[in-house]
């Protein structure tokens, strides 16, 4: 019970973050200074939506270890939820990205490294899925799975790296706010959407993996009563 | 590891493929097949400047071939049990993976040692050959990464349900940092002789790729090839 309870506590807490952060972002930072201008803002959202989704990836890997080197099924459940938050949370880095680049570059897709490998990691985490699906025996899932969540994590960074030998596109790569440097506002305001999204994925991993632990709990009922 | 067991299974693979020579023609018939209709596809007549695509075409080419002989690699041990002999063997898994790894990355470099000639005949102008040792390289390197995350995921889709269904869906999005590395290295190659320090970063990308991964499989493939 008192998991449960927490899970609403963390949920008010990364509202409350992530309200003051829009509020920050609109009200208190300044509109950015270079060409991107207004448009800059979505970067308050955008940027911790990504960071999110890599560390959820992360959970992902670091439970899919503990899983083979311990097979308790509530490690195999942390990995899997882990994967479908941060697959949750990719898309949703593409949707901003999209509508940045349309602002930005006036292009609703360019093959900018980021979020070409947003792209992959998309594909990535959904062949997890379809390899879930193709395997019934529930310990042989988990342990293919968790093999998968972690060379598919190794991944990642590396596809990042390599997406930047692709020629560029007719886009030039903009740089961002982030990259050199922000103004006092700025950071702060871009900190506390941080906090607010990251506490909004530890709300969201903890519902989920106390729904996905009922729900295993019941399968087994089922099954004991011959259902 | 055990280099007789290693030796053991190797010549078991190559002397079965050298008897039935299913997987090799097949895959060379695909690259074959492909190259022609590469030509059709893009419509070459004799104005037609493709070598920005070359690099490209080669290794799509390549990457779709070794997925045929990496699922033939796998589906003949489970046909007839082979692989429940195998793991009875008191052979380390860890062997196993770098032998089935070894047999797999020796076909795909025979059936390149074949189709090479002909691609450059077909779709290459300028003559590589003061650049050969360095394109030696990028196949060795990239084919070593493709072999590896192949023969990795092979087992896995192999245990599973659908099988050689699932082998392209979790593999392709894994070895798109190969694919990039391996095609702008190559597409440098044909082009306009090689920019040493642009194909050094390719091939130290390509060989880091391939550590990586060859340790990450080392310590997972216990996982992957199962009780």
């Amino acid at each position: 019970m008192k998991k449960l309870t927490s899970a609403p506590a963390l949920f008010a807490a990364a509202g409350a973050f992530l309200v003051t952060g829009l509020l920050l972002a609109f009200l208190y930072a300044p509109v950015d200074a270079s060409s991107m201008g207004f448009s800059q803002k979505i970067f308050y959202y955008h940027a911790p939506i990504a960071e999110t989704a890599l560390v959820a990836f992360g959970i992902a890997f670091v439970a899919a270890i503990l899983y083979l080197r311990d097979p308790d099924p509530k490690w195999d459940r942390l990995s899997y939820v882990s994967v479908r938050l941060g697959l949750l949370f990719s898309v949703m880095v593409m949707i901003t990205g999209m509508i940045w680049g349309k602002a930005a570059w006036d292009a609703w897709w360019a093959w900018e490294p980021r979020l070409t490998t947003f792209l992959i990691v998309c594909f990535l985490y959904t062949a997890y899925f379809v390899l879930r699906q193709v395997v019934e025996e529930e310990s042989r899932r988990a342990t293919y799975a968790a093999v998968f969540a972690i060379v598919a994590f190794i991944d990642v960074p590396i596809t990042f790296f390599a997406t930047r030998y692709m020629p560029e596109g007719l886009h030039p790569v903009v740089i961002r706010a982030g990259d050199s440097g922000m103004e006092g506002s700025m950071f702060l305001s871009f900190m506390i959407s941080m906090a607010g999204m990251t506490l909004l994925l530890a709300a969201l991993v903890r519902a989920d993996v106390a729904a996905a632990r009922l729900k295993d709990e019941i399968d087994d009922l089922k099954t004991r009563i011959g259902g | 590891m055990g280099s007789r067991q290693f030796m053991a299974i190797l010549r078991k693979d190559l002397i079965r493929e050298l008897r039935t020579r299913e997987m090799l023609v097949s895959m060379f018939l695909f690259v074959m097949l492909a190259l022609v209709i590469f030509h059709y596809a893009f419509g070459v007549d004799e104005d037609t400047d493709l070598t920005s695509f070359t690099g490209g075409m080669l290794w799509v080419t390549f990457i779709f071939s070794a997925l045929l002989g990496l699922n033939r690699s796998f589906a003949q041990e489970k046909d007839e049990q082979c692989l429940d002999g195998l793991l009875l063997c008191p052979v380390d898994r860890v062997t196993i993976f770098f032998a089935k790894m070894t047999g797999n990355l020796v076909f795909l470099l025979i059936i390149q040692a074949v189709s090479v000639p002909v691609f450059t005949l077909f779709f290459i102008e300028r003559s590589y050959l003061a650049d050969i040792g360095l394109f030696i390289l990028v196949l060795l390197l990239a084919d070593l990464g493709i072999c590896t995350i192949g023969t990795l995921l092979a087992t896995i889709s192999m245990n599973t349900r659908a099988r050689d269904l699932l082998l392209p869906i979790v593999f392709l999005p894994l070895i798109v940092p190969v694919l990039i590395a391996a095609t702008s290295a190559t597409t440098g190659i044909f082009a306009d002789g090689a920019d040493l320090g642009d194909l050094a970063a390719r091939l130290g990308f390509l060989a880091a790729f391939d550590a990586v991964f060859m340790v990450a499989a080392y310590g997972t493939y216990d996982f992957a090839i199962g009780e």
